[in-house]
């Protein structure tokens, strides 16, 4: 998987007509072969872009920041990333009109190791789902899987989840890369820097951390999309696509398979309900 | 004596853990202003008793009750959170707790599975008229909680138990 040299025709022919001012692509990193993202104000600049099998960010987490916002951006989206992009547009993050994307077909992202990403393999949506080009030749919609950590986790005894989670939220350092690295979570002012408030609330506690990633992983029930960027930006490397993924497959479960993002105009799963939906385990 | 030592309640998250002698839990009970409040002013009314472990919370619905309601009881002095709403179809608000539902069944399952005995959340469905009913619930409710020990998991420095 290479598009590298359409998207830098595309860029560069989308400067030269006027249609945008910022372009958000990826770039190689200089030191490795790994890659980062970057933004492109000036046509010049339009040769640094690259997208390989090693484009692993959702570049949908920039249009949230000052250098995109009110302005025209061009952008590149996987199939993961189309569905995070397609839930901004639904929650009127961003406009329509303001953008040109570039979809891709995704065939899957490699990690360092070489071995294709563990939410790639269970992927659903590869094609990205909103466009206005689209490069590669679309696969179609997966069958869903459940992640094979939730299996392995759920299987284990109450006692044994205990520990295991109490050592996950021990490591959290609370630096909130997470949130900071979520597309979803754009919020001018988070619910969870409510308990930062005071000093002494805001020390880097096992219980605060509990607070701050359960509210937040909630939060995202329903809208997650599994792209993985907060996994990537966590520092602890904590394993915080179990939350989500436990979410997701509740929700898919019981919710008539409710896939985040994948239908335009189609909201969270919290933000809808069905006279089927499960009542047995309420008394 | 020795009986006493062996009959000793533990947490059941931590085994380890040994409840104090004569040890009563607190359950957050969250209840909703149309029905399940005016349940249990019927309960208080005709006389029936029910356990004082459980501390009342009005709120206007029960989808008011949002996820951070129950995170944040566990990390203080609960040992386990009672909601309870109108029936569905009964809604005051009309649509309110079907909303509702659908969080409770996801934050149950995400608690469960990050180390919360299930029976720790648990939902009821109480009518303004189902004053019988709230005395049963919080009597289940209770004594499954009792069985369980007291809740050790993440709690504030402040709410630390000894």
């Amino acid at each position: 998987m290479n598009y590298t040299k359409q998207i830098q025709d595309i860029a560069a022919k989308l400067f030269t007509e006027g249609k945008i001012d910022v372009f958000v692509g990826y770039r190689m990193n200089g030191f490795d072969d790994n890659q980062v993202p970057v933004l492109i104000t000036d046509p010049q600049d339009v040769s640094k872009l690259v997208f390989t099998d090693k484009s692993v960010f959702n570049l949908v987490n920039y249009l949230k920041t000052d250098h995109t916002r009110r302005k025209r951006v061009g952008l590149v989206v996987k199939g993961c990333d189309s569905r995070s992009l397609n839930l901004m547009l639904t929650e009127s993050q961003v406009k329509r009109e303001n953008l040109y994307v570039v979809g891709i077909c995704c065939e899957g992202i490699v990690d360092d190791s070489g071995h294709k990403m563990q939410n790639c393999v269970e992927c659903v949506v590869p094609d990205a789902v909103v466009s206005d080009e689209l490069l590669g030749t679309p696969s179609g919609q997966k069958p869903y899987m459940v992640n094979v950590d939730i299996a392995a986790l759920a299987a284990k005894p109450l006692t044994e989840r205990t520990a295991y989670f109490e050592e996950v939220f021990e490591n959290c350092i609370r630096c909130n890369a997470c949130r900071h690295s979520c597309p979803l979570c754009y919020c001018a002012k988070c619910c969870i820097d409510q308990e930062t408030a005071t000093l002494y609330n805001g020390a880097n506690t096992t219980s605060a951390a509990f607070h701050a990633l359960m509210t937040w992983s909630l939060h995202l029930a329903g809208r997650c999309v599994d792209c993985r960027n907060c996994e990537k930006a966590c520092p602890s490397h904590l394993p915080l696509h179990l939350l989500h993924k436990q979410n997701e497959s509740v929700i898919y479960e019981n919710f008539q398979e409710h896939l985040a993002g994948v239908i335009p105009e189609d909201r969270g799963a919290f933000y809808k309900y069905s006279l089927k939906d499960p009542d047995d385990f309420i008394m | 004596m020795e009986t006493e030592v062996k009959d000793q309640l533990v947490s059941i998250e931590k085994p380890e853990l040994v409840a104090p002698p004569n040890w009563e839990p607190v359950i957050m009970g969250i209840l909703c202003n149309w029905c399940s409040y005016a349940g249990s002013d019927l309960t208080g009314t005709s006389r029936i008793q029910y356990p004082p472990n459980i501390r009342i919370i009005r709120v206007p619905c029960s989808s008011r009750v949002d996820p951070w309601f129950l995170i944040k009881s566990l990390q203080t002095t609960a040992d386990g959170v009672l909601v309870s709403g109108c029936h569905p179809g009964d809604c005051h608000y009309i649509t309110g707790n079907y909303y509702a539902r659908r969080r409770f069944l996801v934050t149950k399952k995400l608690l469960n599975f990050v180390g919360f005995h299930e029976n720790r959340i648990q939902f009821s469905w109480v009518s303004a008229a189902e004053g019988p009913k709230f005395a049963k619930v919080v009597n289940k409710v209770t004594e499954e909680i009792k069985k369980l020990g007291p809740l050790h998991l993440y709690k504030k420095e402040n709410f630390e138990k000894k």
